[in-house]
C-alpha cells in the first residue's frame, strides 16, 4: 500500500511538473513561430506606421529601455538603503520580521495599483502628465520588494566572522558595511536587480496612466508631457486589434522580442543565482 | 594565590589591563562571575581551563566584543591604562583599535593578500597610497610570512594554507598597531609547524606588544605564558580559581579544580 502512495505521488507530481513545463515549451514555441517572420533589420530600426502594420519597432525598445534604464537607477540605492536597514540598523526580530512582511505584502500587489498610485500622485498631483520618469518611478516602486528581499537573503549569508573579525579590528558600524557587507552582497544585488527588471519589463498596467503612448513619441526631451513608446504597451493596444493579419504578425514579433529581453534578463542573473545556491548548500 | 616568582613588570607599576569583579551574564544565567586579574606591559598572560568555562567570553569582555552578541550583559569593571573601558565615554571601536583579536579560525576576507593585510588600518587611519607597501611589507615580516608571500601580494588570501591565514590575520592586527592583542586559541587549528611560527611570533612580539592567550594547550602554555589565570566552573559559573606565574600554576597548583584539569589534559 505504502508502495503504491509513493508511486501514485511520483506519477502526480511528475504530470504536474510536465504540464507546467509543457505550457511554458508551447507558449515560447507559439510565440516564436508566430513572431519569427516579422523579426528583419528594419522591424528593428524602423518606425511605427500605419499603426502598427507596417514599420518597426525601433522607439518601443527605446522606450522600454529608458523605462528600465529609469527603474534600476531609483529602485537599487533604496534596495540597499531598505535592507542595510533591515539587516544592520534595526535592533530586535520583531521590528526586522515588520519590514519583511511589509516587503512580501508589497510583492503580492497587482501591478495595476502601482500603476493608479503613480497616476495620482506623478501624472496628476505632481501635474508631470505621461512622463518616463514617472513610468521609471513605478516601475522601481513594483520591483523594489524582489530587489530588496533578494539583497537581504545575500546579506543574511554572509558569514558571521567576517563581521566579527571587522568589528574586533576596531572598525565601526558604516565601515563594516562598505568594507565588508557591500562588497559580499554586490552579487546578491546584481541577480536580485535583473530578476526585478526582467519582471518590470513585461508590465503593462504601471506604466500604461503613467508613461507610455502607443505612437507618436521618440526620445523624450524633458520631464513634463515626455512619455515614451515601450513594447508591453504596444503588444496591448495590437493584441486588440489583431484581425487585421499585417498587424498580428507585428504583434507576435514584437512579443517575441520582449520575450527575448526578458529571458536574457534572467539568463544574465542565473550565473550569480548559482554561485548564491552553491555557497548556500555547498 | 601563589606569589612565588617575580611579577615581569616592578610590581608597583600599574597593570596595563585589569578586570576588577568582572561578571557576565547571558539570558540571567551567569557565565562569568567575579573575575579579577591583573595583565602586566609585555607579559604573556595565558588563560587556560576546561572548555566551556568562559575562557573565550572573558577574553572577549577585554575588548568589548562581547557587545555584538544580544543579551550578553556584562557587569564590573575592566580599565586599559586605568580609564574604564564599560564607561558611558568609551568608544569600543577605538578600543578595539587598540586591542587587537586573533580568532581560532583564522578569518581572511575574500581579497587579495595585501588587502587583509591593510584591511583594519587604511580604514582607521590616514594612510597615503605612498606609504601602504611599506606598512604591508613591515606587518608580514612581523609575522613571520613576508617571504613566503612577497611575490604574489595581489592574489587571493584564501589561496594560503591554514597557518599562512593565521599569520596572515596576524599581520592585519599588527598593521593596526595595538597596544595588547588578544588570541583565542589561535594554533588549535594549525599544523605542528603553523604552531611552532606562531609560538616564535608570540615570544618575540612581547618585547613591543601586551598577549592575553587563551589556551587548551598546557604544554604550550608552559612555554610561551609568563602569568596564567585558571578558568574553572563553580557553581554553574566560570571563576579564576587560580592566578599566579606559569610554573607557579602549572607545577605547584594550589587548587583541587586546577589539578583535576592538568591530570585530564595531556601535559
Amino acid at each position: 500500500m505504502r508502495k503504491l502512495t509513493d508511486v501514485g505521488v511520483a506519477i502526480v507530481a511528475g504530470c504536474c511538473a510536465l504540464i507546467s513545463v509543457g505550457l511554458l515549451v508551447g507558449l515560447v514555441a507559439v510565440i516564436a513561430a508566430r513572431g519569427a517572420p516579422a523579426l528583419s533589420w528594419s522591424f528593428f530600426t524602423g518606425q511605427i506606421r500605419l499603426v502598427g502594420a507596417a514599420g518597426g519597432i525601433f522607439w518601443n525598445l527605446v522606450g522600454t529601455l529608458i523605462l528600465l534604464v529609469t527603474a534600476c537607477a531609483a529602485c537599487t540605492p533604496l534596495a540597499v538603503g531598505i535592507a542595510l536597514l533591515e539587516r544592520v540598523w534595526l535592533t530586535g526580530e520583531r521590528r526586522r520580521s515588520w519590514l519583511r512582511t511589509a516587503l512580501y505584502a508589497m510583492n503580492g500587489l497587482p501591478s495595476v495599483l502601482f500603476g493608479l498610485f503613480g497616476f495620482i500622485l506623478f501624472v496628476q498631483w505632481l501635474g508631470w502628465g505621461k512622463s518616463w520618469l514617472a513610468g521609471g518611478l513605478v516601475l522601481a516602486l513594483s520591483m523594489l520588494p524582489t530587489v530588496t528581499l533578494a539583497l537581504i537573503e545575500r546579506l543574511r549569508a554572509i558569514p558571521a566572522r567576517y563581521v566579527e573579525a571587522a568589528a574586533a579590528a576596531g572598525l565601526n558600524r558604516a565601515q563594516i558595511v562598505w568594507a565588508v557587507l557591500l562588497p559580499q552582497a554586490r552579487g546578491g544585488l546584481i541577480t536580485g536587480t535583473l530578476l526585478g527588471l526582467a519582471r518590470a519589463a513585461g508590465e503593462t498596467a504601471p506604466i500604461m496612466f503613467t508613461a507610455t503612448i502607443f505612437a507618436g513619441a521618440t526620445f523624450p526631451t524633458a520631464i513634463r508631457d515626455s512619455p515614451v513608446l515601450s513594447l508591453p504597451y504596444h503588444i496591448f493596444i495590437l493584441a486588440q486589434d489583431s484581425f487585421d493579419p499585417a498587424v498580428g504578425t507585428r504583434l507576435w514579433g514584437a512579443a517575441l522580442v520582449l520575450l527575448g529581453l526578458v529571458f536574457s534578463l534572467s539568463l544574465l542573473a542565473l550565473p550569480g543565482r548559482l554561485k548564491q545556491h552553491e555557497e548556500a548548500h555547498g | 594565590m601563589a606569589e612565588c616568582c617575580p611579577n615581569p613588570e616592578p610590581s608597583t607599576r600599574a597593570p596595563l589591563i585589569e578586570a576588577i569583579g568582572l561578571s557576565v551574564h547571558a539570558a540571567g544565567r551567569p557565565i562569568l562571575r567575579d573575575v579579577s586579574l591583573a595583565v602586566h606591559r609585555s607579559q604573556v598572560f595565558g588563560l587556560i581551563g576546561p572548555s566551556g568555562a568562559g575562557k573565550t567570553t572573558l577574553l572577549r569582555s577585554l575588548n568589548r566584543l562581547n557587545d555584538l552578541i544580544p543579551g550578553l550583559r556584562v557587569s564590573g569593571e575592566v580599565t586599559l591604562h586605568g580609564a574604564s573601558i564599560y564607561a558611558s565615554g568609551t568608544d569600543p571601536n577605538a578600543l578595539r583599535a587598540r586591542v587587537g583579536m586573533l580568532f581560532q579560525q583564522p578569518v581572511v576576507f575574500p581579497t587579495s593578500i595585501e588587502e587583509n593585510v591593510l584591511f583594519g588600518a587604511k580604514r582607521l587611519r590616514h594612510l597615503p597610497r605612498s606609504e601602504r607597501p611599506a606598512l604591508t611589507e613591515h606587518a608580514l615580516r612581523e609575522a613571520a610570512l613576508w617571504d613566503e608571500v612577497k611575490d604574489r601580494l595581489r592574489t587571493p588570501a584564501s589561496a594560503l594554507s591554514v597557518g599562512q591565514q593565521q599569520r596572515l590575520c596576524l599581520a592585519r592586527v599588527l598593521a593596526v598597531r595595538p597596544e595588547v592583542i588578544l588570541m583565542d586559541e589561535p594554533t588549535s587549528a594549525l599544523d605542528p609547524r603553523s604552531t611552532q611560527a606562531i609560538e616564535e611570533l608570540i615570544l618575540r612580539l612581547k618585547a613591543v606588544h601586551t598577549i592575553v592567550i587563551v589556551t587548551h594547550n598546557v604544554a604550550q602554555a608552559r612555554r610561551i605564558t609568563d602569568w596564567i589565570a585558571c578558568v574553572c566552573v563553580r557553581d554553574g559559573a566560570g571563576e579564576v580559581v587560580e592566578s599566579a606565574c606559569c610554573d607557579a600554576v602549572l607545577g605547584d597548583p594550589q587548587c583541587r579544580e586546577v589539578l583535576d584539569y592538568l591530570a585530564q589534559v595531556p601535559a
